[in-house]
Parts: structure tokens; C-alpha cells; sequence
């Protein structure tokens, strides 16, 4: 297909807007929209021209055990989640009604009782953190000329990320962080925050069949395939 | 079914403004100042949320989960699947935020698109055609509009039961939104078939397809039908959204 022609992209824009491109179609198109820029304008032209549609549409709040859902599910803490919800006035003002409560503190339960599974199951943390160099590669040294320090957490529960200098990519790309294991595919650990700002991966187990750190550069959004498509301009052995 | 069974009358008074002229209202300045500060408040937090702060994610959750959650109901009604659906939508949005540019959209389009398309993929799970019901469901002549579903009366009976009386159907909401946006003259140009197949695809997230079988129509006419409709309506929606002081920041 050919998507440079203005029309076409303007009516495959159109649809995506209205939601009438399905499936196959639609995810090929956003995989193409970063590295289109007519096609990437087009959608955001459409986006903005039905949004005028959205408004009409009458609120709903949703539950709070849908934020609890998100948090655990991201951050793998109903506690934390439920912790957050606390401090802030206005979810407590939404929370009600005691089964909720007990909902809530069941899942607690049991977010705790599987940390403690977790805990049981892992070798005797280490106190000190573990640092990672990782190193501009010849390659990718061009590209994106920094290297960045991981420090990871002795649990292998969190690592923080920070380059050596500012980290700049035009805005077609994203760099992308990645756990590389002795053999088999590299795990995708999230995208890096560009400037000099650390990025945060809060996931347990980095350090299970991991033997290095690896940082890619990416179409934005990050590796649709989930694995690495473009060049690694950083790595680091642990 | 709705409080908007003639719209003619309440349009007028907003016909003017559908000239090119500048709104010169005090309270619809403030009304695009207010919609363009939230633009700019909600990219900003999308900027945070792609580089990992939870607080922000927070405050970006509090301030749109409620509109989502209702697009989403619009387009899934079953409840638990519409909650868990919004939950995969703020997973995606913690996870691809850094791809949202915010010199190339609006924030909130970004989401609702995020929105919708996730709904839409949460119907297209589960097996067989959504049943559709809207007010205008027998227009393409035909036996009425309950012929697509297969499920036979008693699913329409519990359908029209969860759906609330007063809730305004998708060519309601879509008068409405033409309304606010002083879009009656371009709508007029629209013939009814084409106002229909859109608000159905975008209210109800329905298919070509789907639109084709709720309106008792060809697969071919409803495709273009949707397409003209949305070429004729272009240039009305971009005096609109200028008006709102939205698309100026797209390059």
C-alpha cells in the first residue's frame, strides 16, 4: 500500500479516527504512523475533528477497585495501591460501603501472602544494590553518545536508570531498556526517559537470568515485535 | 426514549455561529481557554507518566478515567468487561505514553482513541455480533431493527431492560454534539443514512459491517456512506475545532 499518497492516508486516517479500520489493519497502521509523518498528521487531524464527538458522551465513574486493578497490576502492590487511595481526599470521598472494604482488604491479603511466597522463594537478598556500567557501543555511540548507569535493588525488585549525559532522540524514535538473558530472547524493561531524568523499572526478578543490560533504539513507542529492532547503542554485563 | 425528538427548533439559535466568524462571548472564550488549559495540563501529565512517575499517573487517571469509562460503556455495556477493559487502557497508557507527541495531537484524543479502540476490541472478543439498539434501527425498510442479533426476544427484552429509558441513543448524542458545536448546516447536507452509519460507528463502535446489518443496507453503500459523510463534515469540523483553539498546535 502505498501510504504517502495524500488521500489514501487522509481516508485510512478517517478511519482510524472513527474506529471502522479493524484489527490487522489498524495495528499495521499505527506501527507505520512513526515513521510516516503524513500519515501520523493525518490521524491526529481526524483525532481532533471527532473528538468534538467524544464530549457528548455522559461521564461515568468508574469503581474504585478498577484503580486498585491498574495499581496492582502495573506495580504488583494492592497494599501500595491501597495506600495511595488513602492519602488522597477525593478517592476516599468516592471509596464507600464496607464490602468494598473487606474486597479490598482480602486482596491485600493476598498480595501479601504472595509477596511472602516470593520472599520465601528467593535466595537471601544481598544489602548493597548492584551497579551496571553500561557503555556506548561502536555502533550506537554515533547515534546516541551515552552511557548510562543502572543500579538495581539487591532483591532484583527495582532498577533506576541514569545516563551519563542528557539523552536526546529526534521524535520518530524512543530508546528502549532491555534485561539480556546467557541465552534466549532479550526481555523488554520499558522505554527511557529522555533528558537527564533516571528511569524507574519496578519489576521483580531482574536479576533472574540476567546476565546484561542493553539499551536500543527504537521506532517511539518502543519494539512493536517485543524484541529489539534497532541498534544497541549501550549495553553493560553484570 | 430521548428529550432530543425535535432538535430543529433548539438549533437556531446557535446557527449563527457557524459562520467563520470569530466567537467574540465572553463565556465561550472562557469555555476555549478552560479547554485548552486542560489540553495543556493533561499533556503535561502524559509527559511525566512516560518517564515513570506514579503521581502523575495518578492525577492523569483521576482526571480522565471517568469520561473513558463512559466512552467505553457507550461501546461495551456489560459492566465487569467495560471495568476490566479501562484497566487495560491505563496499562497501555502507563506503557506507550512516551509515544504520545504532544506537538502532533491533543492529549484527550490521544486517550479516547487509546479508549475506543480497546472497547471495540473487547466486543470483537467475544463470539457472534453486538446487538445493537437505537431509535432509528428499522430506517433501512426491512423488519425492523432487532433482525441482527439471532439471539431472539428475550436478549432484546434484557438488553432494553439494562439500557435506562432516558439514555440518549448514538444519533442523539451525535445531534447533540452538532448542536455544541454549531454543526447544523454541515449536518444537513448529510442524508440521514450517512448520520446514522456514523453516529453508529462512533457512539457503538459498529463495524462497516455491523453498521450494513443494523441498517438493513449493502456492505458498499454503508463504506460510502461513511465516507462521504465524514469528507462532508471535514471542513465544519475544522472551523470547530479551530474555534476551540485546539488544532492550531498541530503541524
Amino acid at each position: 500500500m502505498d501510504y504517502a499518497r495524500p488521500e489514501r492516508a487522509d481516508r485510512l486516517a478517517a478511519e482510524y479516527a472513527l474506529g471502522t479500520l479493524r484489527g490487522r489493519a489498524r495495528r499495521r497502521f499505527e506501527q507505520l504512523m512513526p515513521a510516516h509523518p503524513a500519515l501520523a498528521r493525518a490521524a491526529a487531524h481526524w483525532l481532533a475533528r471527532l473528538q468534538l464527538f467524544a464530549g457528548q458522551v455522559q461521564p461515568v465513574e468508574p469503581p474504585a477497585r478498577v484503580w486498585t486493578g491498574i495499581q496492582a497490576r502495573l506495580f504488583g502492590s494492592a497494599n501500595d495501591a491501597q495506600a495511595d487511595l488513602g492519602s488522597d481526599p477525593a478517592a476516599a470521598r468516592r471509596r464507600g460501603g464496607q464490602l468494598r472494604f473487606w474486597r479490598t482488604l482480602s486482596a491485600g491479603a493476598i498480595a501479601a501472602a504472595l509477596a511472602m511466597v516470593v520472599l520465601l522463594n528467593r535466595p537471601a537478598p544481598e544489602a548493597a544494590p548492584l551497579v551496571v556500567i553500561l557503555r556506548s557501543t561502536p555502533e550506537g555511540g554515533q547515534l546516541v553518545p551515552t552511557g548510562f548507569v543502572a543500579s538495581v535493588s539487591a532483591d532484583g525488585g527495582a532498577l533506576v536508570l541514569k545516563p551519563l549525559a542528557p539523552v536526546s532522540v529526534d521524535a520518530a524514535h524512543a530508546l528502549e531498556l532491555w534485561a539480556v538473558p546467557k541465552a534466549g530472547a532479550p526481555r523488554s524493561l520499558g522505554l527511557i526517559a529522555t533528558g537527564d531524568a533516571p528511569t524507574t523499572v519496578k519489576r521483580a526478578k531482574l536479576l533472574v537470568d540476567t546476565s546484561a543490560f542493553a539499551v536500543s533504539l527504537e521506532p517511539a513507542g518502543g519494539s512493536a515485535t517485543g524484541k529489539p529492532t534497532g541498534p544497541i547503542v549501550s549495553a553493560g554485563g553484570i | 426514549m430521548s428529550q432530543h425528538s425535535d432538535g430543529s427548533g433548539a438549533g437556531t439559535n446557535n446557527a449563527s455561529n457557524a459562520t467563520d466568524a470569530p466567537d467574540t462571548t465572553s463565556a465561550a472564550n472562557a469555555a476555549n481557554a478552560a479547554n485548552a488549559a486542560r489540553d495543556d495540563r493533561l499533556a503535561e501529565l502524559m509527559a511525566r507518566v512516560a518517564r515513570a512517575d506514579r503521581a502523575a499517573f495518578e492525577a492523569l487517571y483521576r482526571a480522565t478515567s471517568a469520561t473513558l469509562f463512559g466512552l467505553v460503556l457507550r461501546i461495551n455495556r456489560e459492566r465487569p468487561q467495560a471495568e476490566e477493559v479501562l484497566q487495560e487502557i491505563y496499562i497501555a497508557v502507563w506503557r506507550q505514553a512516551a509515544s504520545f507527541d504532544r506537538q502532533r495531537g491533543q492529549a484527550l484524543a490521544w486517550l479516547t482513541a487509546l479508549a475506543r479502540h480497546r472497547a471495540i476490541d473487547s466486543v470483537r472478543r467475544k463470539a457472534g455480533q453486538p446487538v445493537t439498539i437505537s431509535r432509528f434501527g428499522a430506517a433501512g425498510g426491512g423488519g425492523g431493527g432487532g433482525s441482527d442479533g439471532g439471539g431472539g426476544d428475550a436478549d432484546e427484552i434484557d438488553l432494553l431492560e439494562r439500557l435506562p429509558s432516558d439514555e440518549p441513543g448514538p444519533l442523539d448524542l451525535l445531534d447533540d454534539a452538532s448542536r455544541a458545536h454549531a454543526l447544523e448546516r454541515c449536518m444537513d447536507g448529510l442524508s440521514g443514512e450517512q448520520r446514522s452509519s456514523l453516529a453508529l460507528a462512533y457512539y457503538q463502535g459498529l463495524s462497516h459491517a455491523e453498521v450494513a446489518a443494523h441498517l438493513s443496507q449493502p456492505l458498499g453503500t454503508v463504506k460510502s456512506w461513511v465516507r462521504r459523510g465524514l469528507q462532508s463534515l471535514r471542513g465544519c469540523l475544522d472551523r470547530a475545532t479551530q474555534r476551540l483553539g485546539r488544532v492550531g498546535r498541530v503541524a
